[in-house]
């Protein structure tokens, strides 16, 4: 890991991405790929979670 | 367990924490002490498995560049499926080797010059014998890279050497379960242990007996784990019988994840009286595979004569090796005395005449109750 690295900054755009793909979850109810896609990009966004711990909502 | 799956949502009863619509993957467990338990995952639980498996596989050097052959039945058992999804998710290539058969695998590893890949350590040493047979030399295919699980082989040296001289490829370790999740692995270093995941779960050692929890190393004791973030059926605090111990000291790879020494040693469940002295099959297997001139397959039989315990030992001798009969069960008897404790009746067979298996294998087995039950 180079010491440019900022973990505050990772830790905002996965919130950030987190949001959004809440926000189209929210949107899609009537449209069911979009609430299905929304769905498997929250699943993804939990493991960048993981991957960055501290980026979990408490 | 099975009993709470009894109950309603069908199949999973109780044990369901989702609403059965967000289950998305279904597995169950090999049902090795009784009936199986029936696994539910949402699609986070799916992409959470695939990413610890991604985890253990670039520790273990894997990189976009290997070809990794999957050499198992993509069925009901969990086995390597998410070894498969973290394959593609490092951005390495995978090669499905389902329904062929064991000479059709290694036909296809030698066509696509594959660089790894993934089985049981008893489905290692007889896909090597039957390239053998074939009349390839597994040490000139193109697999430098394996990764074991199912059985503990790939921690016990001896199992280990015979695997990684038989291919000529580093061998790794890693354990896992239906119910847990992958749990921990060996990386590249290879320092004597394996490294816990300690960013998907949370591992606590308790002292068989007393049940205090251990936190020293050199202790051991059974393993108690929590799979922190998985949804659909919750592992919290789960007794897995495991028999490990902290290592003493952090790995030279650099990862700060806790290291558990010579991997999983044994289970609790595992580890039996006989004539009054406790043995664990993984022992045996350490001195069989650890003897050149010994085949692979072995079989461990304790029953009665009479009241008193007895224990057969049956083994094969390497072909050509036969006129070392004696002097190999001489070394046999006194490495067995050496490191069990006990005395062994030994059966040779000829070679291949012992069972083959390409999952878990079944070679330990106690006939004490059922003889206790006929006496009855």
């Amino acid at each position: 890991m180079t010491g440019e690295t900022d973990l505050q900054e990772i830790q905002e755009k996965i919130q950030s991405l987190r949001e959004t793909a809440e926000e189209l979850k929210t949107m899609g109810e009537d449209f069911p790929a979009l609430y299905r896609n929304a769905s498997r990009i929250l699943a993804s966004i939990k493991m960048l979670e993981l991957n960055i711990p501290e980026a979990s909502p408490l | 367990m099975r009993g709470i799956q009894r109950k309603p949502p069908f199949p999973y009863g109780d044990t369901l924490c989702v609403p059965l619509e967000d289950v998305v993957e279904f597995r169950q467990t090999s049902g090795t002490t009784g009936q199986p338990v029936y696994q539910a995952d949402t699609w986070q639980d799916w992409e959470w498995w695939a990413e610890s498996w991604a985890y253990i596989l670039w520790a273990q050097g894997y990189r976009p560049c290997d070809r990794v052959f999957l050499p198992f039945g993509y069925n009901v058992f969990v086995a390597f499926w998410a070894g498969h999804y973290a394959v593609e998710k490092i951005g390495a290539e995978i090669v499905p080797g389902g329904v062929l058969d064991t000479q059709a695998r290694i036909l296809k590893i030698q066509e696509l010059q594959c660089t790894a890949m993934m089985a049981t350590p008893t489905y290692v040493l007889g896909m090597a014998d039957t390239a053998k047979k074939m009349g390839i030399d597994p040490r000139l295919l193109s697999i430098r890279r394996i990764t074991c699980a199912g059985e503990p082989g790939a921690s016990i040296p001896a199992t280990k050497k015979r695997m990684e001289d038989a291919w000529n490829a580093k061998v790794f370790d890693h354990a896992g379960a239906t119910e847990i999740g992958a749990w921990s692995f060996e990386c590249a270093d290879q320092t004597g242990g394996l490294h816990v995941n300690e960013a998907f779960f949370l591992v606590e050692i308790q002292d068989v007996d007393t049940g205090e929890y251990i936190e020293e190393p050199g202790r051991r004791g059974k393993m108690i784990i929590t799979a922190l973030d998985r949804q659909a059926q919750p592992c919290v605090r789960f007794d897995s019988k495991d028999l490990i111990e902290w290592a003493p000291d952090p790995c030279s790879c650099g990862r700060t994840f806790r290291m558990i020494k010579g991997g999983v040693v044994g289970r609790s469940d595992d580890i039996t009286k006989v004539k009054g002295v406790l043995l664990s099959p993984s022992a045996i297997e350490e001195v069989v595979r650890g003897m050149d001139g010994l085949a692979d397959e072995f079989e461990v039989i304790v029953d009665k004569v009479g009241d008193i315990d007895r224990i057969t030992l049956k083994i094969e001798i390497v072909k050509g090796r036969e006129d070392e009969r004696p002097r190999l069960e001489a070394t046999l008897k006194d490495q067995l005395r050496l490191n069990t404790n006990l005395g062994y009746n030994l059966e040779f067979h000829d070679y291949g005449t012992l069972p083959r298996y390409d999952v878990k294998a079944k070679r330990f087995k106690d006939l004490r109750e059922k003889h206790c039950m006929e006496k009855s």
